[in-house]
């Protein structure tokens, strides 16, 4: 079973794996609210992040949004199927739409995001 | 920034004409005030020289394959959208904090500043609408020009003209940026056909097709802006820019990223 989902107040998601990495992603709510995405970019495998900070772009028919680490580390892995098939983000945000994988320098970072019931809250109070 | 009226509505900064690279960080520093602020911020400027800003994800190569461009200084602005040729037309960046119910949707505000404008134009004589969902679906969304697009919610306005394109001639297209915290949608409203455009960039502005505006663009964006600070429900205030001597570093060091290669030719 999958550890349980972290959230970042800018939409993405978190997930520890069994491994040490985590892997990240952007919520349903977040695709939701992009709407006909067309474009995005991701960063290089070894590329650095910090957590807080745009690790990439993503961009719908007239929006550019940036992606936002929840942690810092190194990026392990990214979803090259995914900026060709932007679709899977909308179907599957959460499994096949992961973005990238992360190593984290502290995992200790995961702490400070929210869990499922925060981010549901905080996604219930943002305006509609 | 000093603040010339409370909070709520909107506060108008009235910038003048700058480089390309200079209105880009400009726009940064009024999207960090917004955020830090919680107030709706817009600046209005022109562009001097006149410049084409590509959209975010626009690749520069092809901008420079197009002879009528040869010439022209291009700057990539953070926001999407297409192409435009900036010095006969208003620009506008508004910045919004993220907590605003028109933060959430791209298109709540794009219809809000939008539908502003529209109104004002119509309480003016002039027949202007909003492009619809089907006109959107049948003209192309990849042409290099914005003002070529039909995006659903575009301002455009019927004129008299056997070349009147489908939905009618853009005078008003906008594009976003989405931030942690902020949004910054960019905006131009075409005033008239620029004298040193040819080609697929040429397009009419209101002067050329209606003339309503021609000798006041300033008090057709004064009625626009009243009524969008309504839809705000609040006042439309004045706001000065950045005091330089707390700013200029940061607007120095923001201006040489957009006129830099890293930038500029990222795609």
């Amino acid at each position: 079973m999958d550890a349980p989902r972290r959230y970042a107040k800018s939409h993405e998601w978190a997930r520890p794996e069994d491994d040490g990495t985590v892997t990240v992603g952007i919520s349903a709510y977040a695709v939701e609210a992009l709407t006909d995405l067309v474009f995005m970019q991701l960063p290089e495998v070894g590329a650095a992040v910090t957590a807080g900070e745009s690790f990439g772009e993503i961009e719908s028919v007239k929006a550019v949004s940036d992606l936002y680490a929840p942690v810092s580390g190194e990026v392990v892995a990214a979803n090259t199927d995914l900026p060709n098939g932007l679709e899977t983000l909308g179907e599957d945000p959460y499994g096949k739409g992961w973005i990238i994988r992360i190593q984290p320098s502290d995992p200790g970072q995961l702490d400070a995001l929210l869990d499922q019931a925060a981010y549901d809250a905080l996604v219930g109070s943002q305006p509609h | 920034m000093s603040r010339l009226q409370p909070p709520g509505g909107l506060l108008v900064w009235r910038d003048q004409a700058a480089p390309g690279p200079d209105n880009m960080a400009a726009d940064e520093i009024l999207a960090g005030a917004a955020r830090q602020r919680g107030d709706a911020l817009v600046r209005l400027y022109g562009w001097e020289p006149g410049t084409v800003s590509l959209g975010g994800f626009q690749a520069i190569a092809d901008a420079e394959r197009l002879p009528d461009l040869a010439g022209w200084p291009i700057v990539r602005r953070p926001s999407g959208g297409g192409a435009i040729v900036h010095g006969t037309d208003i620009t506008y960046c508004l910045a919004l904090p993220g907590t605003h119910p028109w933060a959430r949707r791209a298109e709540d505000l794009y219809a809000a500043v939008h539908s502003a404008l529209v109104d004002e134009l119509r309480a003016r004589g002039v027949a202007a609408s909003l492009v619809d969902a089907a006109t959107a679906a049948r003209v192309p969304a990849a042409d290099f020009f914005c003002f070529n697009r039909r995006a659903f919610g575009d301002v455009v306005i019927a004129a008299p003209d056997p070349g009147l394109p489908a939905g009618g001639w853009k005078v008003l297209g906008s594009a976003q940026r989405r931030l942690a915290g902020v949004i910054m949608q960019h905006g131009s409203l075409l005033v008239r056909r620029h004298p040193l455009m040819r080609g697929s960039g040429s397009h009419p502005g209101l002067a050329d097709l209606v003339g309503v505006v021609g000798d006041d663009s300033a008090g057709l964006v004064a009625g626009w802006l009243e009524r969008l600070a309504v839809r705000l429900d609040g006042p439309l205030g004045e706001m000065s820019g950045p005091s330089w001597a707390s700013f200029e570093a940061d607007y120095q060091r923001r201006a040489a990223k957009y006129a830099g290669d890293a930038w500029r030719r990222r795609r």
